[in-house]
């Protein structure tokens, strides 16, 4: 019986073929939509999380809290001046998932080559600090352990801000001057950074980078520094770190109640990010379920159609014994069969529109395969759902009434 | 002699509204296995509404009738099917074949129902065009044939499942009277080989092939007439 009946139904479909075809592209679309926006939406996640495991290998960020509040300026002040160097070693030695702590001071200031000058953020940092960030040399050399231990006056462009200052000459070598806080110090570039683009800190290619020691000793006086940046020792161990540093931190600072401080890291982060991008997927996929449901509706509709028009051919099968189960299940596999066509149809919609869309987005081709599992059961459920009410029409007819159709 | 059809006090009322239309008015008889039985009246007298509840195609408003001494009136819609299926073959005057399925197909259909294994019912469907001599049109299309060609697809159709009677309603009435009597005289050759027939016809002539008539008016039966 099962069968004849898809036999029957297919012969029927094909019969109309253009009419089929027509109540299957709703089903199409809906199937093509829900897949390619999942599979888009998990391919884009994959670079954005990518871009942001990019900014740094198991970094955690460690800041003073109310940095630059304008209100409580005293007690901010006071919680910034904990962040010590002996802090930062303090952090390294007592919190073991901890690989390295290196601290960053900031001072914004004037670069001048000849006859350019632009205004800049100047980092003051360690050697770790582009193992830290995954931030690597272009040309040239990084800072190293002896250019902090001997202050020297030494200083890394930016991808951008070498060539703003250069245009295309060769900095290296080169002596830019650095006016800060009215005074003018001089500094011979060792290095270039490669091109890294915006982070949420702004655009890491047009800073520059001297060794910490110059920025606390030479250009502030200052025993304290901005923030601390903390690597564990694996993506397994982060988590872990941030609890050492937590608790180091409280009983360091006396601050149980952890108003001193402010420690992020990459996974918080990521969370963040993804949670976001999974509820836009969801939504999404909820939308184009719409307009899947819409399609079912369409196959309602030409169901009924094709019901009412074969009315003398129902009655013709139950004059010669059709019972109405027979009926029912003929027309249940025509919409099953269009449903199924059409979602079929719909995969491979979706799956050239990821493609496509990948490749323009370039982002990694995925075909999220849960998406298309459920696309394919859902249309597959609105084909019995919306065939059902057609199909017992078509099963509960009289037959004398139905002979009688013109 | 078995008797096929016994109808009792058999009567028919359609609800138009609030208006009754009485159809059949108590319609009482017997065919008996092996009989050829004519039914002639006016338009309007009832002659297709009889056909239809012997057909097993609806229920009579009241009265008895006994298929093959099975009470049809107590029949659910199910295994009123499967009446129709097993005991009965019918013949239309709109032919009613499937537009769109073949010839051989068209005659298929009620040993699909009835669930037979493909060989057996491809054999017994070649057999009934066969005995109606419409096999060489077995793959062709009923818009591709005559009307008198597609009677005779309807005829194969009626008696492929070796029916206890074949209901035929004014299965000429279609046709040119040449292609009509061709008919007939297939009708009349199917009882010689044992078939029992109930037929609905207008024209008195093609009445006379038959053993009896029964002339019905408004409803009810006005008079027998037994011929051989
Ligand atoms: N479904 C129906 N609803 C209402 N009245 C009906 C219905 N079917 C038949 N009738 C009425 O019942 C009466 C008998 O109809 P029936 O079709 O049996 O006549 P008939 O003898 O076959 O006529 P004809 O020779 O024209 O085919 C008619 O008055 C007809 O109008
Ligand atoms: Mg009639």
């Amino acid at each position: 019986m099962i069968l004849q009946g898809l036999k029957i139904a297919l012969e029927s479909l094909w019969a109309n073929k253009m009419r089929s075809f027509l109540s299957m592209l709703g089903i199409v679309i809906g199937v093509g939509a829900v897949i390619a926006i999942v599979s888009v939406g998990t391919g884009s996640t994959q670079q954005i999380t990518a871009r942001i495991a990019n900014l740094g290998s198991n970094m955690i960020t460690i800041y003073p809290r109310a940095l630059r509040g304008q209100f409580g300026r005293l007690s901010s002040i006071s919680s910034q001046q904990k962040f010590t160097l002996e802090l930062s070693e303090h952090l390294e030695e007592f919190c073991p998932s901890v690989k390295q702590v290196i601290p960053l001071k900031q001072v914004n200031g004037r670069l001048i080559s000849d006859d350019v000058n632009i205004n800049s953020a100047i980092i003051g940092t360690r050697a770790e600090y582009t193992e830290i960030n995954n931030y690597e040399i272009a040309q040239g050399v990084f800072i190293n352990q002896e250019d902090d231990l001997e202050r020297r006056q030494v200083i890394v462009l930016g991808h951008q801000l070498a060539s703003d200052l250069f245009d295309n000459e060769n900095p290296l070598g080169n002596l830019v001057r650095l006016n800060y806080d009215g005074r003018i110090f001089q500094f011979t570039v060792i290095g270039v950074m490669k091109e890294k683009g915006g982070s949420m800190a702004g655009n890491l290619d047009e800073r520059a980078y001297v060794p910490l020691s110059v920025v606390m000793d030479r250009l502030t006086a200052q025993k304290y520094v901005d923030s601390l940046l903390a690597q564990a020792y694996s993506s397994d161990e982060a988590n872990r770190a941030v609890q050492e540093i937590e608790y180091f931190m409280q009983k360091h600072l006396e601050d149980e109640k952890r108003e001193q401080f402010r420690i992020t890291s990459q996974d918080e982060i990521l969370d963040t990010v993804s949670s976001v991008t999974n509820t836009m997927n969801m939504m999404l996929g909820g939308i184009a379920a719409i307009s899947l449901l819409v399609g079912g509706i369409g196959i309602m509709n030409i169901m009924l159609v094709s019901v009412t028009e074969r009315t003398r051919e129902i009655g013709i099968r139950k004059a010669l014994g059709a019972q109405n189960k027979n009926i029912l299940f003929q027309f249940l596999m025509e919409s099953l069969s269009l449903s199924s066509l059409g979602g079929v149809a719909g995969i491979g919609f979706g799956w050239v529109a990821t493609y496509f869309l990948a490749q323009y987005g370039n982002w990694p081709f995925i075909i999220s395969t849960i998406s298309v599992i459920i696309a394919f059961s859902f249309a597959l459920f609105i084909g019995i759902f919306f065939g059902l009410y057609p199909a017992m029409k078509a099963a509960k007819m009289n037959p004398v009434d139905a002979l009688r159709y013109e | 002699m078995s008797i096929v059809i016994r109808v009792e006090q058999l009567k028919k009322v359609y609800h138009l509204g609030k208006v009754k239309v009485e159809a059949l008015r108590g319609i009482s008889f017997q065919v008996e296995e092996g009989e050829f039985v004519s039914i002639m009246g006016p338009s309007g007298s009832g002659k297709s509404t009889l056909m239809h509840i012997i057909g097993c195609l609806d229920y009579p408003s009241e009265g008895k009738y006994f298929l093959t001494n099975h009470d049809v009136t107590k029949l659910d819609d199910n295994q009123l099917a499967i009446f129709r299926n097993k005991k009965i073959g019918f013949v239309f005057q709109q032919f009613n074949l499937l537009p769109r399925a073949t010839n051989l197909r068209n005659v298929e259909i009620p040993l699909i129902y009835a669930g037979m294994p493909f060989r057996e019912r491809q054999r017994q469907t070649l057999k009934a065009l066969q005995d109606v001599g419409i096999n060489h049109r077995a793959h062709h299309h009923p818009n591709e044939i005559s009307g008198g060609e597609k009677q005779r697809v309807a005829i194969a159709r009626a008696l492929v499942n070796n029916p206890s009677i074949i209901l035929a309603d004014e299965p000429t009435g279609n046709l040119d009277s040449k292609t009509g009597l061709e008919i007939m005289k297939i009708f009349q050759n199917l009882n010689q080989k044992g078939n029992t027939i109930i037929l609905v016809t207008h024209e008195p002539e093609l009445a006379h092939y038959a053993g009896r008539i029964i002339h019905l008016r408004d409803g009810i039966i006005n008079r027998e007439e037994v011929l051989a």
